[in-house]
């Protein structure tokens, strides 16, 4: 037993050691660990973007998915991490008048489509067939699903409100629950994110909501005000915005910004 | 020795005080009794105490005469069918859900039962199908070891004495095994009022028709209304905590003279 408590204590020195190196001093830090709250629609390209990141920044990104407002409660709640990738652009507005934003860069849009069950795309074939007798349609709870509140919106701006919520059979909490009911042909229709319908594209059929109605959400990336890494950060909403990284999310079904306020312009 | 054993109950409950401290010094009394009084928390806590009541009801009915058999029947295929049995416990909420969904959904059962104007998705039907399917194991499992606990010797020795069959369990086996029974009642329950990946899944989250205690808690987290969120969990967890001592303090009550002697 004696004889072993020096190479105890030798241990316990290298690790000592090892782990005052990894913690390392405030700023000279040489590869930096992020903490990113992304918004659970986002994930895909956000997995392949994070990865792009890691191999040509050296830092580590670690990364919690969850709804855009889930997170947000963390983020207020914890008062941790770097940075905050919502669905859309009300939730980093919503922290930045409470002083929990550094910085943020937009990166591209998300837009909203009516997904179809392709069973039922003879009976859904516009924007204002939602209003028909018998649709059963899906939405998000408006106050829990960045989609939801765009739900209301666009059908407020319609002039088929009333027909339209009728035929609501349910709500969801997450928009791929949504998409999950209209691939099941448990609902007829939801409205999605286009990404979202993109992604069960061999059931589901995306249906054009009117440009009058609708705003893209835009996807913004922030610096939070928490981070002890601003400058790691910041790079990384760099990388985010730039051409390579959007025509990542162009390809998961997200639109580049440019393209999309043009389709809103009147 | 004995005294030792106090050091980990001490940091049991100091646990589970603190996290309850810091849940509730984050509101003001006046928000909580705002939230408390609220038409949502309200509906929330009767539709999660019906569901949960009525799903706890059925799980007895399903969960003791299967402890019942299992715990006295041997048959070819009794340990896969008793292994399969539990198979709910293990799988996440969520993944019940999607299974639920799919089940009663457009392309199995929700055809054929919505021709009988069943309707099961989106409905609190479906939070009660949910909370069944997570509660019924425990359930049973909980009967299962309680019959076995207390073994067939008196069941031989009523039905010598001539009792049928059906008066041996009500009259012998059930009040034997009432403890057990009893303890997995409590569990199914309290499991039936938490439940919430299945809830989401098969009921949707539709403000006030499917929205139960915990749909609540997650639509209102999910919304970073925290206030209205802590208060719907500060009545799921006193509720729990009123049904759990009170469903204790029964079962310390004195036993009913099983075999009165005169």
């Amino acid at each position: 037993m004696a004889a072993e408590l020096p190479l105890f204590h030798r241990l316990l020195l290298v690790s000592t050691t090892l782990l005052a190196l990894t913690i390392g001093g405030p700023g000279e830090a040489l590869s930096a660990d992020l903490l990113l709250f992304a918004g659970a629609g986002l994930r895909q390209p956000t997995d392949q973007l994070i990865e792009a990141f890691e191999k040509q920044a050296g830092h580590v990104v670690r990364v919690t998915y969850g709804g855009s407002g889930q997170l947000m409660s963390s983020i207020l709640a914890s008062g941790q991490g770097d940075l905050f990738m919502p669905g859309a652009l009300f939730y980093i507005e919503k922290l930045e008048t409470m002083g929990r934003i550094h910085s943020f860069q937009k990166v591209a849009a998300h837009t909203a489509v009516v997904g179809v069950n392709k069973s039922k795309a003879d009976l859904i074939r516009s924007f204002d067939d939602l209003a028909r007798s018998g649709v059963r349609l899906a939405l998000g709870d408006p106050k829990a699903m960045a989609l939801g509140r765009t739900a209301q919106t666009i059908l407020s701006r319609s002039s088929l409100r009333e027909q339209i919520l009728k035929n609501v059979v349910v709500y969801g909490a997450t928009v791929k629950q949504l998409a999950l009911y209209v691939a099941q042909g448990d609902a007829d229709a939801a409205i999605i994110g286009r990404a979202d319908a993109f992604q069960f594209k061999d059931r589901i059929r995306m249906i054009p909501i009117p440009e009058k109605y609708f705003q893209p959400e835009t996807i913004a990336v922030a610096v939070l005000t928490d981070s002890k890494n601003r400058a790691e950060a910041s790079r990384f909403c760099d990388f985010m915005a730039s051409p390579e990284s959007i025509a990542v999310f162009e390809h998961f079904g997200f639109l580049a910004l440019t393209k999309a306020v043009q389709r809103t312009d009147p | 020795m004995n005294r030792l054993f106090w050091f980990p109950v001490i940091v049991l409950f100091f646990f589970t005080a603190g996290v309850l401290a810091a849940l509730f010094f984050r509101l003001s009394p006046a928000e909580i009794i705002a939230a408390l009084g609220s038409e949502e928390t309200l509906f929330a806590l009767r539709l999660s105490l019906i569901t949960s009541v009525v799903s706890t009801l059925l799980s007895l009915i399903l969960g003791v005469p299967t402890g019942y058999m299992l715990a006295r029947t041997q048959f070819p295929g009794k340990t896969i069918l008793d292994t399969f049995l539990d198979i709910p416990l293990v799988i996440t909420p969520l993944i019940a859900g999607v299974g639920l969904l799919f089940l009663f959904g457009q392309g199995m059962l929700g055809e054929p039962l919505g021709q009988w104007g069943i309707h099961i998705l989106f409905t609190p039907w479906g939070a009660f199908l949910a909370q069944t399917f997570v509660a019924c194991p425990i359930v049973m499992r909980s009967s299962q070891a309680a019959f076995e606990r207390t073994g067939p010797r008196y069941e031989w020795a009523a039905a010598t004495l001539g009792f049928r069959p059906w008066k041996v369990f009500f009259r012998i086996s059930l009040p034997l095994a009432r403890q057990g029974i009893l303890a997995g009642t409590i569990l199914g329950w309290t499991r039936a009022m938490g439940e919430f990946g299945a809830t989401l899944m098969v009921a949707g989250a539709i403000r006030f028709k499917t929205e139960t205690l915990p749909t609540a808690i997650y639509l209102n987290i999910s919304s970073g209304e925290l206030g209205t969120a802590l208060s719907c969990a500060w009545v799921l967890m006193a509720t729990g905590f009123f049904l759990l001592l009170s469903l204790r303090l029964i079962r310390q009550a004195p036993r009913p003279e099983m075999f009165p002697s005169r």
